[in-house]
């Protein structure tokens, strides 16, 4: 089937995932259009990561993933990432032991056209341009905002047409959180659609069009981040 | 001869049949790091190398540059359909890595069998590349085929090094040891990587065997010891570490060496056990650590 260019990057209908016999998120829909950004709010083990997983493909599923109009394949995480959803997983998953220019060549791995690779490195190194300095370092020898840049910066040498992330702010300090969700934001800003998962609501508030509230592995509200901001208690139980 | 003559004498061909130690045990770290399995039909590939090229050369008179061509090239063949026959069906199942591990061992007795029904069960032999008398140091005389076995090797190590270090494919095979997840978001074809693997080490096993042969013989059912003192190789330099198990295919081929000038070829075997055990209550990690 040919892409339809005016259906949504990413549309997500009635996703349900599982572990063995323990479901971690029931019928949930998704929808991310050009340019937008939308926030995943929820409290720990609400499924947030399950739900990004089961985009992929790196978790049993069923349900319907289109990028376009074009139905993704449900267990197969190469094709899905080819089709240009692309996650940056909680926790990272940089490859520590390579260097930072070998993370990042990888990142591109379907890429063999040299200039293409050199533009989207230029490109990731105006984003991060510390990465730049360090490309010969093994990147688990890195800060944990480095690696994090490490891990967004290889990303995007996909070219994603929709880059996930799952709570890039994990352990970092708040002065680096705020640096990596201001390159964000200029990501955003440029064009690229995003799903961003956080616990540290405020931050992703800022940036998103729409939140989705998950709990228990369902989405209980899709709202506009004004509404999360005035509802009094979905402020307390998000913001306590 | 002096003892000191003997012994330098046993180290030289030590080294070679070290070499040969670590070329398997490379073949064993490759398929572990892209799998998690210990690939026991390992020993295959190193008597299928040998076999072959015999095969070619004697009943076929093919050209011996090429028939040892042919041979490793049919033998990563045979690699990648143990990879796609035997084990992805187990993988996709999700089975447990022991039970792939036992199919392994299982396709070794099948392509032992295989190989005695198609042949025989005789000891066959190669000719040694070049049929040079030995070069002498003092009253110690080292043969060419020790001398291309030890370059050979060399060659080999140095071009796999290469390949993990400069290009794509190999960055990308070192990525799926890594994190075999992270690799599939990066849109990595972890199971060809997988299937890659196999041909690799069955290559190198193949390789293996050719150099080998030469100075020993190659029968049906060379395999199996093959495929321990590779394993042992490869437990010595830490499992995972492919250059490590080179470093311990040497160090088993110089123990194993000495042992048999002072303690008789009979206990060839048991002096690898020993270095084994040694190693897997002293230092199990290995000399360099475990990769994983
Ligand atoms: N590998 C797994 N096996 C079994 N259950 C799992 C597994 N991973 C997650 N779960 C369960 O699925 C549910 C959703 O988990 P998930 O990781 O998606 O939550 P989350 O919203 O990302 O939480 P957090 O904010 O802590 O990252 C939880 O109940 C969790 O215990
Ligand atoms: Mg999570």
């Amino acid at each position: 089937m040919a892409p339809d260019p005016h259906a949504p990057l990413l549309q997500v209908r009635g996703l349900t995932a599982r572990y063995g016999h323990v479901r971690a998120l029931e019928a949930t829909d998704l929808t991310v259009d050009r340019g937008e950004l939308v926030a995943i709010l929820g409290p720990n083990g609400a499924g947030k990561s399950t739900l990004l997983r089961a985009i992929l493909g790196l978790v049993a599923n069923t349900g319907e993933v289109r990028s376009e109009g074009v139905v993704l394949p449900r267990a197969d995480p190469v094709a899905v990432a080819s089709a240009g959803i692309v996650l940056v997983p909680e926790g990272r998953g940089i490859f520590g032991p390579m260097t930072v220019a070998e993370n990042l060549r990888l990142g591109a791995y379907r890429v063999r056209d040299r200039r293409e690779v050199e533009r989207r490195l230029a490109r990731t190194f105006e984003l991060f341009p510390r990465l730049s300095e360090r490309l010969g370092q093994t990147a688990g020898s890195m800060s944990g905002g480095e690696q994090q840049m490490v891990a967004i910066g290889r990303a995007l040498m996909a070219d994603p047409k929709v880059l996930l992330l799952d709570e890039p702010s994990l352990g970092l300090a708040p002065r680096v959180t705020a640096e990596i969700l201001e390159t964000l934001r200029r990501l955003n800003q440029s064009g690229l659609s995003v799903v961003l998962v956080e616990q540290k609501a405020p931050l992703a508030l800022e940036l998103a069009v729409r939140v989705h509230l998950l709990s228990l592995g369902r989405t209980v509200a899709v709202i506009s981040p004004d509404q999360v901001k005035s509802h009094d208690e979905l402020a307390r139980y998000y913001f306590a | 001869m002096t003892q000191a003559d003997l012994v330098l004498q046993s180290l030289v061909s030590g080294l070679g049949i070290g070499c040969v130690y670590g070329l398997i045990g490379i073949g064993f770290c490759v398929i572990y790091n892209a799998s998690g399995i210990v690939n026991f039909a390992q020993g295959a590939f190193v008597m299928l190398g040998g076999m072959i090229t015999h095969v070619l050369l004697v009943r076929y008179h093919v050209p011996y540059a090429l028939a040892a061509f042919v041979a490793v090239v049919a033998v990563a063949a045979v690699g990648v359909v143990l990879e796609r026959l035997v084990v992805r069906p187990l993988w996709m199942r999700k089975a447990p890595v022991f039970v792939m591990i036992l199919a392994t061992l299982a396709a070794q007795i099948v392509i032992e069998r295989v190989t005695f029904l198609l042949v025989d069960d005789q000891p066959k032999t190669l000719p040694v590349f070049l049929d040079w008398p030995p070069i002498m140091l003092g009253r110690v005389a080292i043969n060419y085929q020790s001398l291309f076995i030890i370059a050979g090797s060399l060659a080999i190590v140095g071009a796999l090094a290469l390949f993990f270090k400069v290009t794509l494919t190999g960055k990308a095979m070192r990525a799926c040891a890594i994190d075999r997840e992270a690799a599939l978001l990066q849109a990595i074809p972890v199971s060809t990587m997988l299937a890659l693997a196999f041909a690799l080490s069955a290559g190198l096993g193949a390789v293996a065997g050719i150099l080998l042969t030469p100075t020993q013989y190659t029968a049906f059912n060379v395999g199996v010891p093959f495929a321990i003192s590779g394993f042992i190789a490869a437990i010595i330099g830490g499992f995972g570490r492919p250059f490590g198990a080179f470093v311990g295919g040497l160090a088993l081929g110089l123990v194993q060496s000495i042992a048999i000038l002072w303690l008789g070829a009979g206990l060839k075997s048991a002096a690898a056990l020993s270095v084994l055990l040694l190693f897997l209550f002293v230092r199990p990690a290995g000399i360099f650590g475990a990769a994983k």
